[in-house]
């Protein structure tokens, strides 16, 4: 396989570009047409860049990955293992396209749940005051292809003061090799609503493609969301995700992401508390092995006063694989009695695993309460002893502490089915052998 | 912020004379000329030369680097003097034929020289814009077999010793500063502590930039052999002037087995008046081997002057069991800049290394904290512990942490912390409840939160940077 310089794999790009079909809407087309302008305009990030020094991603230009097509002949029973118990609203997209026969969704009087484009119409002037208005495409090459090619998306909007008692289940397959998806989320909280929503990321078989997808969160004042993130796509596959979030007075944002698939995956995760006693609570695992690498970037910005965050990221590495983390946050000027607190940990479990790890704080303000730590080490020989003196084999030690180390994030995930089903990937991928 | 912490941070530079000495300075401009012409002033060996010359063209084809979280003009190297030498230039033999008006200028600064020196128990080699005037105590170390001299006398005197290990720590195309200063670097403190020999003093030296539109880039190197050990401070102070000064030093220290390198700093360069006009660019390259099994090198630093100070003192943890350590206060006021840490990179087997850190901003200013640990594959048994705390004094200055984490060991365990606060009116309400002013007690508070490095400090330096710092925050409380 010969290395298509970087320029060639994005003009081929741009060539399939031009020749999709033009939407209805004018606005969406203008959209498209900037970002598409933006994308001619940038390059493919190097490990020169400094926000991907550590992510080689050049190997993607090694085959076009062409968009990928509509057809599918997915069936229900295909992927009903998938499912998870609890949720009663469905939206399945396979290669990025939203299928309908596949999707479970209960109307009731305002909760919009849908494909995006059936709602580009009649709801206008809310998806365009919202769109690309958080992950903005300017200088992000992938946030910008994917709007370039956006078509299909979940779209959500949780109507004022309204509780979603059952979480949504946002679902997106892969099953086309060599080919780029593009898969797009939009999440509106109106104010005082609260809702749960379940992204996952997950592919039948194992073979290489590219997923590209943009998550839109905007919850309005006292609005809460528990978003939960699952990738688990093949270990052959590149996924690079950006997800943005905004928040508006005293609304909250919880997250746990948990990382298990993909060859090079990628997340990063901008979280804007744009107004007073905006809280936000930030969890990530990344479980890889053999010569995954997985990479997530949060940003947290406290840009007013009495903001509070607190994330935990943590890492278990083995084989040849290697785990990134940067976790930013900023204090603004003026974004007074901000509490933060930030801890990255990371567990080294073969001796070829790598680990780069960089907390990060950017602080503008004086009456700030804020505090990062950072660990990364192996298993502790005394807590394996004291197993093994309780009568544990040296393995089945080792294995329980690696599980409980991954345990304490997934324990923060509130629906038991999808709980249950990330401990047994936990458990099936700590034993080693 | 009330008016009392106010008032503090306010206190004028106290160093900020101008001596009226006779200089020989250089014209402005950088090329090969004037290099050769450095060389030829100096009467240097022709591989010194040479290795200048390589280090010029080295930095030709570099570019200025522009990740660092600081903000300055574009520094034209063209209108810079690399050469500025006091006047006359006749071989000093004793003190007492130094220019009177440079030994007032000393007296002045309160460096501790001549019969001072001894009562301070420090020998001392002066560095006066870029020419070294004198070093104290030479006789004394020379019967214990230490070479302390300036570099340039070293080059002549031990010139086996030169070639031997300069540029082996920071390459001449190591980065922009230091391959500008491999090329024009003029003088420079040059310690060498044979085999077995515990310094039976403190070494210092001090270091002076008087003339007015000249850099000072003065290059250090000290070598300690098997079982040796040596403590070495490093001061520094500059006029005040409307233009800004650069000085970009190297220093480079090299540890072999069993040996112990300690080598502390208090940094007072003319900041810059209070709207930030002024000011020295210091931006430095400081570098230690830890070559030999066992073998320590620590860093102690305090940081209060410059208008932007720029340096990390790094450790290469190349030997088994070797041990660095890092020990930092960075105070910023007015619009100074700091961009400062260390970088701790373990290859040898249970390798350690600690950093403390501590910033401090105040008025307009902004510090930060960067730091690399790496752990090397070869690296078993590695153990970093990193500490960096900010404290925030008003709510115009900034404070930054970018801690690079790189663990390629499994059997590594790598530690990191970092917090910020501020002086809360609570405390002062406290300290004022026990009847103690609000100024005594921000000197008091910062005093303990600087406490694990001051007490890194020889005796001397502690009690000067302790009260450095309640001069440099006076008027920024209250």
């Amino acid at each position: 396989m010969t290395e298509l310089p970087h320029a060639n794999y994005l003009a081929g790009l741009l060539k399939s570009w031009s020749g999709k079909p033009v939407r209805p809407l004018s606005w969406l087309n203008d959209l498209r047409a900037r970002a598409i302008d933006r994308v001619s305009q940038q390059a493919l990030p190097t490990k020169r860049d400094e926000e991907w020094r550590f992510t080689d991603i050049s190997t993607l230009t090694h085959l076009p990955y062409l968009p990928s097509r509509p057809e599918t002949h997915l069936q229900r029973h295909d992927i009903d293992h998938l499912f998870l118990s609890e949720a009663r609203i469905r939206l399945v997209f396979v290669d990025g396209y939203f299928q309908q026969q596949l999707s479970t969704i209960q109307n009731s009087d305002d909760l919009i749940i849908g494909n995006l484009p059936d709602f580009s119409a009649s709801h206008s002037s809310i998806l365009e005051s919202h769109l690309t208005q958080y992950a903005a495409f300017d200088h992000n090459i992938f946030a910008a292809l994917n709007t370039a090619f956006l078509r299909d998306g979940a779209l959500l909007i949780i109507p004022k003061n309204t509780t979603i008692a059952d979480p949504i289940h946002l679902l997106f397959i892969a099953t086309q090799p060599e080919v780029t998806s593009y898969t797009r989320c939009l999440l509106i909280g109106e104010a005082g609503s609260n809702v749960t929503l379940v992204e996952e990321y997950a592919a039948l078989e194992q073979f290489a493609y590219i997923n590209n997808s943009v998550t839109e969160i905007a919850l309005a004042a006292n609005a809460q969301a528990n978003h939960i993130r699952i990738q688990r796509e093949s270990k052959q596959a590149f996924h690079l995700a950006n997800c943005s979030v905004a928040l508006a007075h005293a609304s909250r944002y919880l997250s746990t992401s948990i990382s298990l698939g993909s060859q090079i995956s990628r997340y990063n995760l901008d979280i804007r508390l744009a107004e007073e006693a905006a809280e936000c609570s930030v969890d990530g695992l990344a479980l890889i092995s053999d010569n995954q690498l997985a990479d997530t970037h949060t940003c947290i910005d406290h840009v007013k006063p009495n903001g509070t965050s607190h994330q935990q990221h943590k890492c278990i590495v083995d084989g040849s694989a290697h785990a990134v983390f940067n976790g930013k946050i900023i204090v603004r000027p003026h974004a007074q009695r901000t509490n933060s607190s930030q801890s990255s940990r990371n567990l080294l479990l073969s001796k070829t695993a790598q680990i780069d790890t960089k907390p990060q704080l950017e602080i503008f303000a004086d009456d700030v309460k804020c505090a990062h730590g950072a660990t990364v080490g192996q298993l502790d020989p005394e807590e394996i002893f004291y197993l093994k003196s309780r009568g544990l084999s040296e393995l089945s030690a080792r294995n329980l502490l690696t599980f409980a180390f991954g345990a304490e994030i997934i324990s923060r995930i509130s629906i038991p089915s999808l709980r249950q089903q990330l401990e047994q990937a936990v458990l099936n991928q700590t034993q080693s052998n | 912020m009330s008016a009392v912490l106010q008032s503090l941070v306010n206190q004028p530079y106290k160093h900020g004379f101008v001596t009226d000495i006779e200089s020989d300075v250089a014209p402005k401009g950088l090329n090969e000329e004037i290099i050769r012409l450095i060389s030829a002033k100096k009467n240097e060996p022709e591989w010194l030369l040479a290795f200048r010359l390589k280090a010029y063209q080295k930095w030709l084809t570099m570019a200025e680097p522009e990740w660092q979280n600081v903000r300055y003009p574009k520094i034209d190297f063209q209108d810079i003097s690399y050469y500025s030498a006091p006047k006359p230039k006749k071989k000093l033999a004793s003190m007492d034929e130094v220019d009177p008006e440079l030994l007032r200028t000393f007296e002045k600064l309160g460096v501790p020289m001549h019969e001072r020196a001894a009562l301070a128990g420090v020998a001392v080699d002066v560095i006066f814009d870029s020419v070294s005037v004198t070093t104290t105590y030479k006789q004394k170390l020379a019967e214990v077999g230490i070479i302390f001299c300036s570099i340039s006398e070293a080059v002549h005197t031990h010139p086996e010793l030169i070639q031997k290990y300069l540029g082996t720590v920071v390459p001449v195309g190591d980065n922009y500063f230091a391959a500008l200063n491999s090329a024009v670097f003029t003088d420079g403190s040059f310690c060498f502590i044979p085999k077995g020999v515990k310094c039976p003093m403190d070494l210092s030296t001090y270091f002076r930039i008087n003339t007015e539109g000249s850099g000072q880039f003065e290059r250090t190197l000290i070598i300690a052999e098997e079982d040796a050990s040596v403590s070495y401070l490093e001061g520094c102070t500059a006029p005040r002037f409307d233009t800004n000064q650069l000085h970009a030093a190297v220093v480079e220290l090299i540890a072999l087995d069993n040996a112990d390198i300690k080598y502390s700093t208090v940094q007072n360069w003319y900041a810059g008046d209070e709207k930030g006009i002024g000011g020295i660019y210091n931006f430095v390259t400081k570098r230690g081997l830890a070559k030999g099994v066992n073998s320590r090198i620590s860093w102690t630093q305090v940081e209060t002057g410059s208008a932007i100070t720029w340096k990390y003192p790094s450790c290469i943890l190349r030997g088994e069991n070797s041990v660095g350590e890092f020990y930092s206060v960075a105070v910023t006021n007015n619009y100074q800049q700091a961009d400062t840490g260390t970088k701790m990179i373990h290859i040898g087997k249970n390798t350690r290394s600690t950093i403390i850190s501590k910033g401090i901003s105040a008025g307009h200013s902004n510090s930060s904290y960067r730091g690399l640990v790496r752990v090397a594959p070869t690296a078993e048994g590695a153990r970093n512990y990193s500490q960096c705390d900010s404290m925030l004094i008003g709510d115009q200055c900034g404070a930054h942490t970018f801690p690079y984490i790189q663990v390629h060991n499994n059997s590594a365990q790598v530690e990191h912390e970092a917090s910020t606060s501020k002086i809360g009116e609570d405390q002062l309400f406290y300290f004022s409840q026990r009847g103690i002013g609000a100024e005594e007690a921000v000197s008091m508070i910062i005093n303990g939160f600087c406490k694990d490095v001051f007490q890194q400090l020889p005796m001397e330096f502690a009690v000067e940077a302790t009260k450095l710092l309640s001069f440099k925050l006076e008027g920024s409380v209250g």
